[in-house]
């Protein structure tokens, strides 16, 4: 196991709720693991908290063996590469340079980038399908190549695992469908392993080997797509009446109409 | 002609001897009336009795023109002569507070040409209480303003002779000058004293030629390599430490490209007499010549 | 090829300073002139130094609180120091090096209570509140200075604004010493940072998952930039445009990798500073212009046209 989780309980400084409340995963070489849950569930914590960023209340977060947050900074950005849901428009650059900073915990202070990091940023490109981006300006990206790009620099870290945050918000179907695919090559043919959290049910469960599913800090389920996305359960912790069908082996969630109840004078 | 004739002849002779104009003793005028260092007119009922003086300079002036028990107000800085210690202060004369000098109910406030004192006399104006700007910055504006000063408070014979006393000093031909001087006010930047300035004109009258006198005004900062280069052959700081003191600027180790800053040829000018022209002139370039002197 | 041009025009600067001055000296009596030696070379080489610092202090801090239009004297160094300087004056402190000291002591307690006021949860210093910190710290010392000013005599109110307008009347061959030993750790803690820099355009929690310890960074770059500042304001008081300016040019010509800016921010600075003192000296001989009003004079115009083609961009 990359990444274990156990037992994990996490609360905010002056929050009056846990965000995490016991929470266990773990997610092994070459496998995709989706976390699941609507919004405010606590998935971006979940992420803070396998990395060493935020410390739990109560259980532990280990990634490859040892405890998140005694890793050092750089030899875990080694080992693990996240795309966060945001992150700040930083300096006009282009693609390359972009997707160097990727390079950056490996590079000790004072050296300069070598044959070798730009070769690993030739490569996490080309996984990306993202070659013929790498001389253009960041800024000129649409949505989805800037997604690629970011994906790229993760790459480029030469991770064993991949941590993605929301990544298909706000792109459209194609861009969905494609980085999602991207994510499923490089897992099989690399053998990362992936831990990506989305809301999207149905990405999820076409993708990922196993699914967790939260809800409101506390896991509402863990196994295989199949096993947690029944009816009872997507209905429970999404809050919305649905219909589970089955499409290439795998639950589709198809959300039904439901008429609001109208304001009552009481 | 009988004896009561003659007296009579005597006392109407002295009358009249009285009334005859005198060239060298001004009149007492009842109203005085004088034109300013700002150009305004300032005209007095009577010469005034309740004088503030907002300057050390004005201060001076006034007890060297006979009107010294008539000051009754000054600032913290007006310590000369020593009876003015014994004045009320009223302030410490920067953007004076007209509150407490209007509370000494002054009939004259006497006040140094500034623009920061611009806002003093609009409001020494709204309440009505006279106000003269005085501009003292070489001997001839002490020998004008003690004129001036002697009009405006009654002693208008001490103040001409204050006066004339000056003109005699500024009007006599300069020695030769056999030293070149500089006077350095402040070391970071290096200021010196210029052209505009009486210690200029005293050092002129005394012997000293000041190696910046090209600058215009009173003061001015200039490059150390200036200094370094016009190489005076003694430097002059006004302060009241003994000649065996070395100003600060002297140690630090730029300095010491000036060469009379090496050698240590440093003139310390006494402030009393130094500080401020002041109509003790004479007797400062008879200091100022003895001081030369002895540094060569 | 531009770092070619780079280094040229600061040896072209350099050797200007060394050449002209208030006082003519021909060429071949250079080497043998003391003037030369004693007071053009160490101002020229101090010139450099103070606005290579300054540059390089305000690339650190625009990225530290992520902001262009950071300056050095943001952070209430300037109001620090000034204060500092003017106590000396005021309470007349004795010795040679007072005033250089008091405003290097200033500047260091300004910088301990921006810090102090800025860190929050634990050692973290939040970049905004570092601003404003910078701010409020800053314009509690001027007003502390500015009553001092007008409670002391004519003379010293003067001498003590004249004093922090800037200047390089203060250079010799000592002062240079001095910051030629004092600038190297500084210089080195911002280079070593300059990986973390480009990180942390991203945002603290991107840069931490690339392996920025972005809080530790945050504290080598505040204490190394206001080490910088101290040590320039304390020797030439307080000169502007220099920090604010000098790093966005360098990004213009050089983009904004801070392993290649910090580098081309020294060299910017020091041929700006090192110039307008030339000009400073130069230009109304015997007298000298304060040398901050001089960088203002150039750095305004040249400010506004940058500020023109950024807004266009």
């Amino acid at each position: 196991m990359i990444l274990e989780l156990d037992g994990v309980t996490a609360r905010y400084p002056g929050a009056e709720r846990d965000a995490l409340t016991g929470v266990t995963l773990g997610v092994a070489k070459g496998e995709l693991l989706a976390v699941l849950g609507p919004n405010g569930s606590g998935k971006t914590t979940l992420i803070r908290v396998a990395l060493g960023a935020m410390k739990p209340a109560a259980g532990v977060a280990r990634v490859s063996g040892r405890p998140a947050h005694e890793w050092d900074r750089r030899a875990l950005a080694r080992v693990a590469a996240v795309v966060t849901q945001r992150e700040e428009t930083a300096f006009p650059q282009r693609v390359r340079d972009a997707v160097l900073l990727g390079r950056y915990p490996h590079l000790p202070p004072f050296t300069a980038p070598r044959a070798a990091d730009r070769a690993a940023v030739r490569d996490a490109l080309a996984a990306c399908d993202a070659e013929a981006l790498a001389g253009r300006w960041i800024e000129t990206l649409s949505g989805g190549e800037h997604q690629r790009v970011r994906l790229a620099r993760a790459l480029a870290q030469e991770p064993e695992l991949l941590v993605l945050d929301e990544p298909t918000a706000s792109l459209d179907v194609r861009h969905e469908m494609a980085l999602f695919e991207q994510i499923r090559s490089l897992v099989d043919a690399r053998g990362l392993a992936a831990l990506v959290i989305t809301h999207q049910v149905n990405l999820a469960a076409r993708f990922a080997d196993r699914v967790v599913l939260l809800s409101g800090g506390a896991p509402a389920g863990a196994g295989t797509p199949a096993n947690v996305l029944t009816r009872e359960t997507v209905e429970r912790v999404f809050d919305w009446p649905v219909a589970i069908q089955s499409f290439d082996d795998r639950p589709q969630m198809v959300p039904l109409r439901r008429v609001l109840p109208s304001h009552r004078s009481s | 002609m009988g004896r009561s004739s003659l007296r009579r002849w005597t006392a109407a002779l002295l009358i009249l001897g009285a009334c005859a104009p005198r060239h060298r003793h001004p009149r007492l005028v009842r109203a005085p009336s004088v034109t300013d260092d700002a150009g305004r007119t300032v005209t007095l009922a009577a010469p005034a009795q309740r004088v503030v003086s907002l300057a050390p300079s004005s201060t001076e002036l006034l007890f060297a023109v006979g009107a010294g028990r008539q000051v009754v107000g000054r600032t913290t800085w007006c310590r000369y002569p020593p009876a003015a210690l014994s004045v009320p202060v009223v302030g410490d004369g920067l953007e004076p507070n007209i509150e407490s000098v209007a509370a000494v109910h002054p009939d004259l406030v006497v006040l140094y040409r500034s623009p920061s004192n611009g806002a003093a006399l609009t409001q020494l104006e709204q309440l009505g209480i006279p106000a003269v700007v005085l501009r003292q910055d070489r001997l001839e504006d002490v020998a004008r303003d003690a004129r001036l000063l002697g009009t405006l408070t009654g002693h208008p014979a001490v103040g001409d002779s204050v006066a004339q006393t000056l003109d005699v000093v500024t009007a006599g031909r300069p020695p030769v000058a056999h030293v070149h001087i500089a006077y350095v006010v402040w070391d970071s930047p290096p200021i010196v004293i210029g052209a505009g300035s009486f210690l200029d004109q005293l050092g002129t009258l005394a012997g000293a030629q000041n190696v910046f006198h090209d600058l215009r005004p009173a003061s001015a900062p200039v490059s150390l390599e200036s200094l370094a280069s016009r190489n005076p052959d003694v430097i002059a700081v006004v302060d009241d430490s003994s000649a065996a003191a070395t100003p600060s600027f002297a140690q630090r180790p730029e300095w010491k490209a000036v060469p009379a800053v090496r050698a240590g040829r440093i003139l310390h000018l006494p402030g009393d007499l130094f500080g401020r022209p002041s109509p003790r002139a004479a007797q400062a370039i008879a200091a100022f010549a003895r001081l030369l002197n002895t540094a060569k | 090829m531009k770092w070619g041009g780079l280094v040229g025009a600061a040896l072209l600067t350099l050797t200007l300073a060394v050449v002209l001055g208030p006082t003519r000296i021909p060429l071949g009596e250079l080497a043998g002139s003391e003037i030369v030696r004693d007071l053009r070379v160490p101002r020229a080489l101090l010139g450099f130094l103070v606005g290579g610092s300054l540059a390089v202090s305000g690339a650190g801090l625009q990225a530290l609180v992520r902001n262009p239009l950071a300056d050095p004297f943001l952070l209430g160094l300037s109001g620090g120091a000034g204060l500092g300087a003017v106590g000396a004056i005021a309470l007349r402190l004795p010795g040679p090096w007072a005033l250089p000291i008091a405003a290097f002591a200033g500047a260091l307690a300004a910088m301990a209570l921006v810090y102090r006021l800025a860190l929050v949860s634990g050692a973290a210093l939040d970049p905004r509140v570092l601003l404003l910190a910078g701010v409020v710290v800053g314009s509690f010392a001027a007003a502390i200075t500015t009553a001092i000013v007008s409670l002391s005599e004519a003379e010293q109110l003067r001498n003590a604004f004249l004093w922090l307008w800037g200047g390089l009347s203060g250079a010799s061959w000592t002062t240079v010493g001095v910051l030629a030993v004092y600038l190297p750790l500084p210089l080195l803690l911002l280079l070593g940072s300059a990986r973390s820099l480009d990180l942390m355009a991203l945002g603290d929690e991107p840069a931490g998952y690339l392996g920025a310890d972005v809080t530790r960074v945050r504290r080598r770059v505040y204490l190394a930039a206001s080490l910088l500042t101290a040590a320039a304001v304390a020797v030439s008081g307080v000169i502007g445009f220099v920090g604010l300016i000098i790093p966005h040019a360098g990004r213009m010509g050089w983009g904004h990798r801070h392993r290649t800016l910090l580098p081309v921010s020294f060299l910017g600075g020091g041929v700006l500073l090192v110039l307008a003192d030339t000009l400073a000296r130069t230009a109304v001989a015997p007298r000298e212009l304060p040398v901050g009003i001089v960088t203002a004079l150039i750095g305004v115009p040249v400010f506004a046209l940058l500020l023109r083609r950024w807004v266009r961009a």
